[in-house]
């Protein structure tokens, strides 16, 4: 049971003045129950990749499949995938458009045929994972936070109880605790079996909460593994594009210096080397 | 950079050609006086006259011919249809009938007439818009406008209201495009049913898409005020358009054929 992406290609405006090839010969598999994330530049080709996940642009090379179903058949099979792949776009509280919060989430639901009855509880649901309480239920999306817009926005999507989740930069713009609050959710849906897609360009994030990490650079891929080997990777060799963090930059430096601390990402064990050196 | 700019800002295709350099102002009012002239047609020698300018021009801006000529799609149903209207149901002396139907030489020649017209007309506006940009054409506009300040009317308003307008056509596509797909995402179906079920299908694409449009008209609201825009009293331009003595050149060339041509029609009518 997988999103299997098989060395596709993605040409927009084919043949025309404006051609741009999106991506280019990228595979990615993602499992039930799994983390990926996929970080790049701005322009990489991660949300046209997003979107093909659950079919909303079909690939113009190569193959995609869905728990088995491929995607170029037929539409009642490409609403079947929809319903099984969760997309929340970036900036997803700008899509909201019902009165209440409690519509607002059943919007999907609704759409995919829930029967009525069994509504209310797939808005309770999808509410309390997405970290708000039943009191929202009754308001306004419209007069809520930015941040609370945004978890309406993704209970609407978690409401339909998706097999994956794909999410196109769900972090931009949220501070330090949003971001952790929503890695948390994330976090337990995985281990409750659902396969999360994280669509980033914080390679920092990526690397402390992924199983495996797809970068992309100019629509190609160029690493693909685990958060250990991209990292023994990219401290070889730089990727264009790809801004390396703070920690593992500094500990690089303090190497070329001299000093005996190991490369690391974390900064808790390069505070340690430091004060071994320092110590002696 | 997406398709869907390039349709709709897609109008103008710089070619640093001199009728591109020309002043918008000059431009704009040439295209008055040929439209004037065009209306005035009635005679197929004056017509076909007109097209050779047009030709003229056409080959003067360095546009391929077809590109200036596709100008005309969007009205070439209009164009058949007066013809064919005028060629079958002119009162006259008849050509040629069956059944009812009569084709009449005043038919004849009222279709071609008002076909010819037609075409033209919308040729040579397409001809400005190719040729000029839409910030321009809006900086021309209200130079030529600005006399009628005075009794109130709002012309530096009216050219940024354009402006802005035109700006922001492609950025309500890109976000049309991007709404629609998210509801689609979530189950919505767009695309099937009757013409009522279609249009509440598209209320979860409209909302949202009326939220963005007016916070972004507040935003931009914002910045310009605080930068300090108050209208178009007392403010200075990066470009300010400089009449030259081509554009006199290109503007009285323009009138002279005018007049001669007008005046040519109306001694041809007379015989
Ligand atoms: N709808 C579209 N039409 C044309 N080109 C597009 C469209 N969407 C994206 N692109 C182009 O495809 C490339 C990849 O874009 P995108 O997938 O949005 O990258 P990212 O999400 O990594 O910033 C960019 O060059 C972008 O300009
Ligand atoms: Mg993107």
């Amino acid at each position: 049971m997988s999103i299997v992406i098989d060395n596709i290609t993605h040409i927009y405006h084919r043949g025309t003045p404006l051609e741009t090839v999106a991506l280019s010969g990228v595979s990615l598999v993602v499992d039930r129950g799994e983390w990926v994330s996929v970080v790049g530049h701005t322009g990489s080709g991660k949300s046209t990749l997003a979107q093909h996940m659950n079919a909303l642009l079909l690939p113009t090379e190569g193959h995609v499949s869905v728990d088995g179903v491929g995607v170029e058949e037929n539409r009642a099979r490409l609403r079947e995938i929809r319903r099984k792949v969760g997309l929340v776009f970036q900036y997803p509280e700008q899509q909201i458009f019902e009165e209440t919060v409690f519509e607002e989430i059943a919007f999907g639901p609704k759409n995919w045929g829930v029967p009525g009855d069994e509504i209310p509880e797939r808005v309770t649901e999808a509410l309390s994972l997405a970290g708000l309480g039943e009191t929202f239920k009754e308001l306004s999306p419209f007069h809520l936070s930015g941040g609370e817009k945004r978890r309406v926005a993704i209970a609407s999507v978690l409401a339909v109880r998706p097999d994956y989740l794909v999410l196109d930069e769900p972090t931009a713009g949220l501070d330090a605790s949003g971001k952790r609050e929503l890695c948390d959710l994330l976090h337990g849906l995985k281990q409750k079996g659902t396969g999360i897609v994280h669509i980033t360009h914080d390679l920092e994030l990526a690397v402390s909460v992924s199983d495996r990490i797809l970068v992309l650079t100019g629509g190609k891929s160029r690493l693909w593994g685990t958060p250990g080997v991209i990292l023994e990777e990219l401290t070889e060799r730089e990727v264009p594009g790809l801004v390396m963090p703070p920690v593992p930059l500094f500990s690089g430096r303090l190497r070329e210096l001299g000093m005996d601390v190991p490369v690391t990402w974390n900064a808790e064990t390069l505070v340690g080397a430091i004060e071994r050196c320092v110590g002696k | 950079m997406r398709f869907l700019n390039h349709l709709t800002l897609g109008q103008y295709v710089p070619t640093g050609s001199v009728v591109h350099k020309t002043d918008p102002r000059a431009k704009i009012l040439a295209t008055l006086s040929i439209l004037t002239g065009v209306f005035l047609a009635d005679q197929w020698q004056v017509f076909a006259l007109w097209a050779a300018f047009l030709t003229i021009v056409v080959v003067m801006s360095r546009l391929p011919l077809s590109m200036v000529l596709r100008t005309a799609r969007p009205v070439i149903f209009l164009v058949v249809f007066t013809a064919v209207i005028h060629l079958l149901f002119s009162q006259g002396t008849p050509i040629f009938r069956f059944g009812i139907l009569k084709v009449t030489e005043e038919g004849l020649r009222m279709a071609f007439k008002m076909g010819s017209r037609l075409f033209l007309l919308v040729i040579f506006a397409g001809t400005l818009t190719l040729t000029t940009s839409p910030t321009e054409l809006a900086d021309g506009l209200e130079h030529l406008l600005s006399p009628l300040k005075p009794l109130g009317f709002p012309a530096h308003e009216m050219a940024m209201m354009m402006t802005i307008a035109i700006r922001f056509i492609p950025t309500l596509l890109d976000e049309t495009d991007r709404i629609m797909k998210a509801q689609l995402a979530r189950g919505a179906d767009l695309d099937s049913g009757g013409i009522i079920k279609r249009l509440r299908a598209f209320i979860p694409v409209l909302v949202p898409l009326f939220v963005i449009v007016f916070q972004r008209a507040e935003e931009l609201a914002i910045a310009m005020e605080s930068r300090n825009y108050k209208g178009g009293a007392g403010r200075t331009r990066m470009n300010p358009l400089v009449w030259r003595s081509r554009d006199s050149v290109a503007f009285l060339t323009v009138l002279v054929v005018t007049v001669f041509l007008v005046f040519l029609n109306s001694r041809m009518s007379l015989v």
